[in-house]
């Protein structure tokens, strides 16, 4: 059995005087990727820092490759830590760049031109060997600081916000990059972002980081389908969020009753849902009033009156109705997560 | 044309007249024999002074060379000791800041010959006066300051996230001291160790005071020959305190630019 490249558990990091990130824990298997979201300022680099040995633990143990690495420093940790702008040396040239963590583990220059070669072909600078990092592009540098990383063959590689700095079309280069960099050499990723759509496309999980506890820890689509609490629902972004309450076995609102869990508890609740869950439809069981039509590239955003609760749908098919006209819209009830609390509505 | 532009040649020609102008006296001088008042050019050229200075044995060749060990000495030193001093400075944050800057910022701004008497006392209680060690120590402090002062600046404004990428890159804190930071940091350590350089170099009070006239550098021979009239050498003496300044200088810049110009 091969031992997880990441292993965190109970890990706690202080920041100054603030109680910080509370009782972490979570396991990576090698090639996987797990990409971190929290608001600014819930901990995610603090997190990251504390995993590559640059910050002080509280309590918590954190393993490597099988390996207890918790009082290790962060140069024998085998946990390379990428800041979001790419902090390349600038006396070395880019070719000595990447081979940095080849020279100071000693390897034979033969090695080293052979490895440098293969990766800086694999991000596509092989041209630009002799080059100094001040003459590349933004998107340059930003592979030759993950080509610096790779060299070192890390079991994990912690990237903070890698993609929070560029524009789009070299976020999607990059992130191109780096995939293709993961696939190659297979290190496990931890990625900081607070980009909802690049941790869906990053992420084989993906984290919430949430009031310096780890509010949930899903694969992408459990994630937006069935936020834990209210709290990760509303960090999500679920536009549909409607107040109720759990009485015998049913969620009661507005929208009608909605089946729950047996062991759901009664009491207040919300039911959220994303515009997935809802759509326009003849004879469907819920009928309102739109109150307002927004395009975009994937259709038209509706914001739907249904019984004084504003909904938001999503049409991209059929005749896009237009403010005032009456709507009947068919909800997928098992794409409703019931959350115990009030949320906003 | 703009009207700021027009006179920019005759601008840089004053300043070019203004920096030259006493050298070429100094030159005048140092070669001028029986020149007196108001006579406006010497009327006999004499090389008697400057194969004093370059002679062996000869006085202020003796000098010259004491002030080159102590200034050199006193840059290197300077350097390396105000490094740490200004990095564990830039580290502290509100009044231990202020306070450890104002410390370091004491030998600078204290009065040479305050600094030299309260440095003498010192020496004589550590037995170094009248010694070259004891006048080392004595340039080695104010340089300290100074380049304390200045790596203060520089380490306020370092990224230190470079050293912890090389850290979780493998380098332990001696490999990214001398692979990382310090490569990255040749300028300033180039500019220190100039810095520490011409604090020496033209220390007077602190050499008369700690050397107790034992310890004869270059500036205390300059004193002595203007002292006893002696134009000529005082002349040469002066020039002599120029000219290896502006070679270490220009060596420094010249050293800067070719390291950051060639790949490692």
């Amino acid at each position: 059995m091969t031992a997880p490249a990441l292993e965190v558990r109970g890990l706690s990091v202080p920041f100054g005087d603030a109680p910080g990130l509370r009782d972490i824990g979570f396991t990576l298997d090698p090639g996987e990727r797990l990409v971190l979201l929290g608001a600014s300022g819930a901990g995610k680099t603090t997190l990251l820092r504390a995993i590559a040995g640059l910050a002080p633990l509280a309590a918590g143990r954190l393993t490597v490759g099988g390996q207890d690495v918790t009082a290790r420093p962060a140069e024998s940790r085998d946990a390379v830590y990428l800041h979001q702008t790419p902090l390349l040396f600038p006396h070395l040239s880019i070719f000595e760049n990447v081979a940095f963590p080849l020279r100071i583990r000693g390897y034979q220059d033969s090695e080293i031109r052979a490895s440098v070669a293969e990766l800086l072909e694999s991000v596509r600078l092989d041209g630009l060997a002799g080059r100094r990092p001040h003459t590349l592009s933004g998107g340059q540098k930003h592979r030759a600081a993950l080509a610096r990383a790779m060299a070192a063959r890390p079991a994990v590689l912690l990237l903070d916000e890698p993609l929070a700095a560029l524009d789009p079309s070299l976020r999607d280069e990059v992130r191109a990059t780096l995939l293709s960099l993961q696939a190659h050499y297979r290190p496990a990723l931890v990625i900081v972002t607070h980009d909802l759509e690049d941790a869906a496309v990053l992420g084989d999980r993906i984290g919430i980081l949430l009031g310096g506890t780890l509010a949930q820890l899903d694969q992408p689509d459990r994630l937006f389908q069935r936020p834990a609490s209210l709290a990760v629902a509303r960090f999500l972004g679920l536009p549909n969020l409607v107040a109720g309450s759990v009485a015998a076995g049913q969620f009661q609102s507005a929208l009608g009753l909605i089946p729950v869990e047996a062991e759901s508890p009664s009491g207040p609740a919300t039911a959220a849902f994303g515009t997935d869950a809802l759509r326009p439809e003849p004879c469907g069981s819920l009928q309102g009033i739109v109150r307002s039509v927004q395009y975009g590239p994937r259709g038209a955003t509706l914001r739907v009156d249904v019984a004084g609760i504003e909904l938001e749908v999503v049409t991209g098919a059929g005749a896009i109705p237009h403010p005032g006209d009456e709507l009947s819209l068919g909800l997928e009830r098992d794409r409703v997560t019931i959350l115990p609390g009030i949320g906003d509505v | 044309m703009t009207e700021g532009s027009r006179s920019r040649p005759a601008v840089l020609a004053a300043l070019a007249l203004s920096a030259l102008a006493p050298l070429a006296l100094l030159l005048l001088a140092s070669v001028g024999r029986d020149w007196f008042f108001p006579a406006p050019w010497p009327p006999a050229m004499t090389l008697e002074s400057w194969g004093d200075a370059f002679r062996g044995g000869g006085r202020m060749a003796a000098a010259l060379g004491t002030s080159l060990v102590l200034a050199v000495g006193t840059g290197l030193a300077g350097a390396a000791v105000g490094w740490p001093i200004g990095r564990a400075l830039a580290d502290l944050s509100g009044w231990a800041r202020h306070l450890g800057a104002s410390a370091a910022f004491l030998p600078v701004a204290a009065p040479p010959v305050a600094l030299a008497t309260g440095l003498h006392l010192s020496a004589l209680t550590a037995g170094v006066a009248g010694t070259t060690g004891g006048v080392f120590l004595s340039h080695l402090v104010p340089a300290t300051g100074y380049a304390a002062l200045y790596f203060l600046g520089v380490f306020t404004l370092f990224d230190r996230r470079v050293e912890d990428e090389a850290r979780t890159l493998g380098a332990g804190p001696r490999t990214v001291l001398w692979r990382v930071t310090m490569p990255m940091m040749r300028r300033q350590l180039g500019e220190a160790f100039l810095l520490g350089f011409l604090v020496s170099w033209a220390q007077v009070a602190t050499t008369l005071v700690i050397g107790g006239g034992r310890v004869r550098t270059l500036p205390l021979e300059v004193f002595a020959y203007l002292q006893a009239g002696q134009d000529r050498y005082a002349a040469t003496g002066a020039l002599l305190l120029v000219i290896p300044a502006l070679l270490m200088l220009g060596a420094v810049r010249f050293a800067v630019a070719r390291a950051e110009a060639t790949p490692l």
